[in-house]
């Protein structure tokens, strides 16, 4: 029985709070409350990497990695092959990382060796892998709605498995931005003097492409893979809006991505209890996060007007 | 399998997909160019998915007015076209109200637009699951839907993009390759963006049925990529680009239907299909990607191939000198060619026999080879060419003796006739070079 079932918007959180002891003690956890912790925990792994992907301008790429990770899902399951597409995050984690590497050589040999301009290349690349993915995992799992699902996200089949994989990515993306903060604000903001100082740029590129890829697979079973893109850049925006200091940047991104995060559940729910219409979680989250930096961005905005 | 090529085009179930895609091909073929030129390939990316809520809103009210199947689809496209465009907007001001770049702002957008219309598209999950269906099948596309209606909107459409990007070609041309030249010709840039804006937003919306949202922006950007291996000029690329497009419909639509049945008879009942969107999206790449591979100037590997032939040539070329060179009796071996190229036995074996068959050389016996008359002065002109060249560098262009050997090794493979006779001209036919090598006569190639 989900104790949140007919709770609105504020009583959603009343429940949540006196639910906080059994939670922290280790008490079973309800759904809505697995769906807050994996979107926190990917809106977290999204909010220390989306500010260095906006710095870079590679958030085009982090598009691109998102769409061709399918392929990776595709093979993964040519391994092993298994009724449940999401029977193996382990492997669908390495596949997800050659692949994320893959796409970018691929994209490099278009523009390169092949001589196609830069943007074509990005855009033919993830398209052709995406289309190509689709047909692959249709064809493999001989499931008609995979692809539906793969852009979808669905909450409601969240475990509490994929809550432990989420933490864990978060924790890696937690600790490689500790060890390497020094060496990602040199390689994004002076690549020079990054060089110069024994830095390579490209191993840093290549690192938080990585990280991008294991932070969609980590998100793509909750928000499917197109929306993992929100939780990388709508947190990051926001909070762009309000400071420009790096570490700044990154702790607000992770505070509206849980805030945002919350939100969505807790408005999803309610429209559930109140009107009876049961909406798709991910995409309320997303819309929340939405309606948040288009707020900041009006507020932003019409201060400036009225400081002049 | 029997493929009928043509039933595809008459036969009355297959006639409306097949023909719907072509024309989806053709615009966003044409429309792509532009966008192509302009380097935004992603923006169709963004426009794409910002027109999934409107899509989703159009089918809503369809369903709201209890409008007919023909109606609805207007209404779809209508929503979407409205999202798509006001997308633009949004990303505009995102970039020049807020200074988010460009790139950012993109990703942003598709995203954010994607999630309100999963939103919108979840609240019909359980009221209205039929509809809910159909909304999904615009993420891929649902070719097999299309009916005659269908082509002829799209047909009306797609002229109007034809149309649209006929009269305002020059326009957008200029527009596209220099804004500020534009303004300085009194060109009304802001008219001409918004036109093509609105080519873009109609190329993307009359891909929804076919390829999806998800999928159509590889159908701006596929074509046109492959058309620019072909020409330099806008009207041929307008004119490649839609053909490329149609075809992509046309195999697409063939390849989906033939394989889906093979498929069906391969696992009977699971139902399972070749989706035709994703299909069309990857013959469109393939064909993209053998023309990057073997267009006639600018492919890779014809690049390769007309690298590989003048290696050869000149290969040929230091074969002969070097028999001219550093033999007495002009005559020479495989091994004794090593000592001075570098080439490995099968290539100079290759090299020369054709060389044989060119008649500069002769069998001399049994591994042996020896230039004819003919080689002899052909070899003595490449030597002549080499001195030359080394006589200019040194004093004309006051370059050290020691330090021109190497630019006369390249140039002696691509002077020319009329440049050797300036040259001879020039240098008023200089019978040593710098090294105080003889220079070879022009006729006779004899060195004095």
């Amino acid at each position: 029985m989900n104790p949140y079932t007919d709770t609105t918007f504020w009583q959603f959180f009343n429940v949540l709070f006196q639910r906080l002891g059994t939670l922290l003690t280790g008490g079973p956890i309800a759904s809505d409350e697995l769906q807050i912790a994996v979107l926190s925990l990917v809106a977290i792994s999204g909010a220390l990497i989306g500010p260095f992907l906006i710095l870079r301008k590679m958030t085009m790429l982090a598009n691109a990695l998102s769409h061709t990770i399918l392929i990776g899902i595709a093979l993964a399951f040519l391994v092993s092959p298994s009724d449940d597409l999401y029977a193996h995050l382990p492997l669908f984690m390495v596949a997800a990382v050659l692949t994320g590497l893959a796409t970018a050589f691929i994209t490099e040999f278009f523009t390169s060796t092949l001589r196609l301009q830069a943007d074509a290349s990005t855009g033919l690349t993830f398209t052709s892998l995406f289309a190509l993915g689709i047909l692959l995992v249709t064809l493999l799992t001989r499931n008609a709605h995979i692809g539906t699902e793969i852009v979808m996200g669905n909450v409601d089949a969240l475990q509490i498995s994929d809550m432990y994989w989420a933490a864990l990515i978060a924790a890696i993306n937690i600790v490689i931005i500790l060890l390497f903060f020094k060496e990602y604000t040199l390689t994004t903001f002076d690549k020079a003097l990054a060089v110069s100082l024994g830095f390579s740029p490209a191993f840093f590129s290549y690192l938080l492409m990585t990280q991008v890829s294991i932070t969609v697979v980590s998100g793509f079973r909750a928000v499917g893979v197109l929306m993992v893109l929100a939780l990388l850049t709508a947190p990051a925006l926001t909070a762009r809006l309000i400071t420009h200091k790096l570490k700044h940047l990154i702790l607000y991104s992770i505070l509206i991505g849980i805030i945002g995060a919350f939100m969505g559940v807790a408005l999803s729910r309610h429209i559930l209890s109140v009107q009876n219409i049961a909406l798709s979680t991910a995409g309320v989250t997303v819309c929340v996060l939405t309606f948040i930096f288009i707020l900041a961005a009006l507020i932003k905005v019409g201060r400036s007007k009225f400081a002049r | 399998m029997q493929i009928e090529w043509l039933s595809f085009l008459t036969d009355p179930v297959l006639r409306a997909p097949t023909l719907g895609c072509m024309l989806m091909g053709l615009a966003a073929g044409v429309v792509g160019v532009v966008i192509f030129l302009r380097k935004e390939s992603l923006l169709g990316e963004s426009l794409s998915h910002a027109a999934f809520p409107g899509a989703i809103l159009g089918a809503f009210v369809g369903g709201l007015l209890g409008s007919d199947e023909d109606l609805s689809s207007l209404i779809i496209l209508a929503g979407a076209a409205f999202t798509a465009y006001l997308s633009i907007f949004f990303i505009r001001w995102l970039v020049t109200r807020l200074r988010i770049h460009s790139d950012a702002a993109l990703c942003f957008t598709l995203a954010a637009t994607f999630g309100i219309g999963v939103t919108l598209a979840s609240h019909m999950q359980f009221s209205d699951p039929a509809l809910y269906r159909n909304m999904l099948a615009l993420l891929y596309g649902q070719a097999a839907t299309m009916t005659d209606f269908h082509v002829y909107l799209y047909g009306a459409l797609a002229a109007v993009v034809i149309l649209l990007a006929a009269l305002f070609r020059k326009e957008i041309q200029i527009t596209s390759f220099d804004r500020t030249y534009a303004s300085s010709l009194m060109l009304p840039v802001k008219i001409i963006e918004a036109v093509f804006f609105a080519l873009a937003v109609l190329a993307v919306i009359i891909g929804i049925r076919s390829v999806g949202v998800v999928l159509m922006s590889a159908m701006l950007i596929a074509p046109p990529a492959a058309a620019r291996q072909f020409s330099n000029r806008f009207t041929t690329l307008l004119f490649l680009s839609g053909i490329f497009g149609i075809l992509s419909g046309y195999l697409g639509n063939i390849l989906s239907v033939t394989g889906s049945q093979e498929l069906s008879l391969l696992f009977p009942n699971t139902r399972l299909s070749l989706p035709t969107g994703p299909v069309i999206v990857t013959i469109s790449a393939l064909l993209c990607f053998g023309a990057l591979l073997f267009a006639p100037e600018r492919g890779l590997a014809s690049r390769a191939w007309r690298i590989a032939r003048f290696r050869y040539k000149c290969l040929r070329e230091n074969i002969l000198k070097c028999i001219w060179r550093h033999t007495k009796d002009y005559s020479t071996t495989i091994p004794l060619l090593q000592e001075h190229l570098n080439a490995t036995s099968l290539t100079l074996l290759i090299a020369l026999h054709h060389l044989k068959q060119e008649g500069w050389l002769e069998k001399n016996g049994k591994g042996s080879w020896k230039l004819t008359s003919d080689g002899i002065v052909k070899a003595a002109k490449i030597v002549r060419l080499h001195r030359l060249w080394e006589v200019y560098l040194a004093d004309y262009l006051g370059i050290g003796a020691e330090r021109v050997h190497r630019s006369a090794e390249e140039m002696e493979h691509i002077i020319t006739p009329e440049l050797e006779a300036s040259l001879t001209r020039l240098l008023k036919d200089p019978k040593v070079d710098p090294h105080k090598q003889p220079i070879p006569a022009a006729d006779t190639g004899k060195t004095l």
